[in-house]
């Protein structure tokens, strides 16, 4: 795919997320949160260039484009599991798109298995999926890549805790305010009923922004079920002030 | 007139599983384009902990600051014409078992608004992590003089905090000719961090 370098010359406001629309900072049940989020209340304070800089252009500093993950190489056999390719777009407050905005994800096997030294779950590793990409959004802020979809898998700290199917994202827009970090859940899994992230996020409506949205099936070569879902990233642009 | 707004979708936990090549390779902004950045070198290191003075290990910290002459390598910068071509601003390091971070980069220059408004040299920091729900960002600042730092973010947060904010030079743990400074990060308990609100 070309890389389009982030277009950040427009300033951008950006007003504290609402926590209406985000996830509980506490979630009841979930023990870590309690211990590892502050007891202070955040400071507010003016935003300079500092903040409203940040490293627009990673692509120049980070290698992108895994594109398929579903296939290591070219030519070689499709890994494991349920092909999936997910689409949508990375856009703005304004609805305006972002282009060269950097998205990062990972995620686990169909068999729900991650490639870490801290997953301890006993689940076949697939050697041949790697489970991350990184990719750079298109002039119309358009992303797009292939992959399976991942498995469920069970919590260690927990004694009943399952994680439904998820894929992780981590996305730079064109500054450090404009930084995001998610899980997207698919659609109808029965776990996502009893997952403590998913439900942290209090407001049915925007638990659907970050939900997968199945689209219309098609029988054809390639054969795969196909998602979709935008990312809004904080921020608009800025208006002349009107006295 | 109105328009229609978006709203931003909700942020999630990074999770234990952030993968290895995803950080791998980002914790060095001393070179950037096959060029050494300009200014003093120093590593800058610390404890993310928890609650209860426990350490934090696999969570990710993210840097962004300015070069040596203080300017920020992005096309919102008046003076990015200038900035220094072997810097790139940005970098990225996970927490050991003892909690640990450490990166090696320039100190930062002071830079300024605009409206002439000056920024203390400093360093946005930002934590993510398990039980993170959504990221947590704070400053690093340096002086030798910390008591008599005027930084618009630093007069925002409550004085008898000000000096959790400060990197401090551990002499003992230079490394070579390198000085080290040490940021501790306190996500909640005594001596908590103070984080800007996002
Ligand atoms: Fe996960």
């Amino acid at each position: 795919m070309a890389s389009h370098p982030a277009k950040s010359t427009a300033p951008l406001e950006y007003a504290p997320y609402d926590d209406a629309t985000q996830s509980l900072r506490q979630i009841p049940r979930y023990p870590r949160s309690f211990t590892r989020n502050p007891s202070q209340p955040l400071i507010r304070r003016p935003l300079t260039l500092s903040e409203r800089t940040g490293p627009a252009d990673l692509a120049r500093r980070l290698p992108v484009d895994r594109m398929d993950l579903s296939r290591p190489d070219a030519g070689t056999a499709r890994v494991a599991g349920q092909l999936i390719h997910v689409a949508g777009r990375v856009l703005d407050e304004d609805g305006a798109p972002l282009a060269g905005a950097m998205i990062e994800l990972w995620q686990a096997n169909a068999s729900g298995k991650y490639i870490h030294e801290m997953d301890r779950h006993e689940a076949p590793v697939d050697p041949n999926f790697t489970g991350w990409g990184r990719l750079v959004t298109g002039a119309e802020g358009e992303y797009e890549f292939i992959t399976i979809k991942p498995g469920a898998y069970p919590v260690g700290e927990s004694d009943w805790w399952w994680r439904p199917p998820h894929i992780h994202f981590s996305i730079f827009g064109v500054s450090w305010m404009q930084r995001y970090v998610t899980q997207m859940f698919f659609p109808g899994e029965a776990l996502n009923e009893t997952d403590l992230l998913y439900n942290g996020v209090p407001d049915p409506e925007a638990r659907q922004r970050i939900t997968f949205q199945l689209q219309p099936t098609k029988v054809g070569i390639p054969n795969l079920l196909r998602y979709r879902q935008d990312f809004v990233m904080r921020g608009k642009r800025a208006t002349p002030a009107v006295d | 007139m109105s328009q229609r707004t978006w709203v931003p979708s909700p942020y999630g936990t990074i999770g234990p599983f952030f993968l290895k090549p995803l950080v791998d390779g980002c914790d060095d902004l001393t070179q950037w384009n096959g060029k050494k950045a300009r200014g003093q070198q120093i590593v800058l290191t610390g404890r993310v902990v928890e609650e209860g003075n426990a350490p934090v290990l696999n969570s990710i910290v993210e840097l962004w600051q300015a070069d040596a002459g203080g300017v920020f390598p992005h096309p919102l910068d008046p003076r990015a014409a200038e900035a220094d071509p072997g810097f790139f601003g940005w970098g990225r390091a996970r927490t050991d078992r003892e909690g640990r971070f450490q990166f090696r980069t320039i100190l930062p220059g002071g830079s300024r608004e605009e409206n002439g408004v000056a920024r203390c040299p400093h360093i946005n920091v930002m934590v993510l992590a398990i039980g993170v729900t959504r990221r947590l960002v704070t400053t690093a600042f340096f002086s030798d003089t910390p008591e008599s730092v005027d930084d618009p973010a630093l007069n925002c947060v409550p004085a008898n905090a000000r000096s959790r904010l400060f990197a401090v030079r551990d002499a003992a743990l230079d490394s070579g000719a390198t000085p080290v400074y040490r940021f501790d990060i306190v996500l909640r308990g005594d001596h908590e961090t103070p984080f800007f609100l996002d």
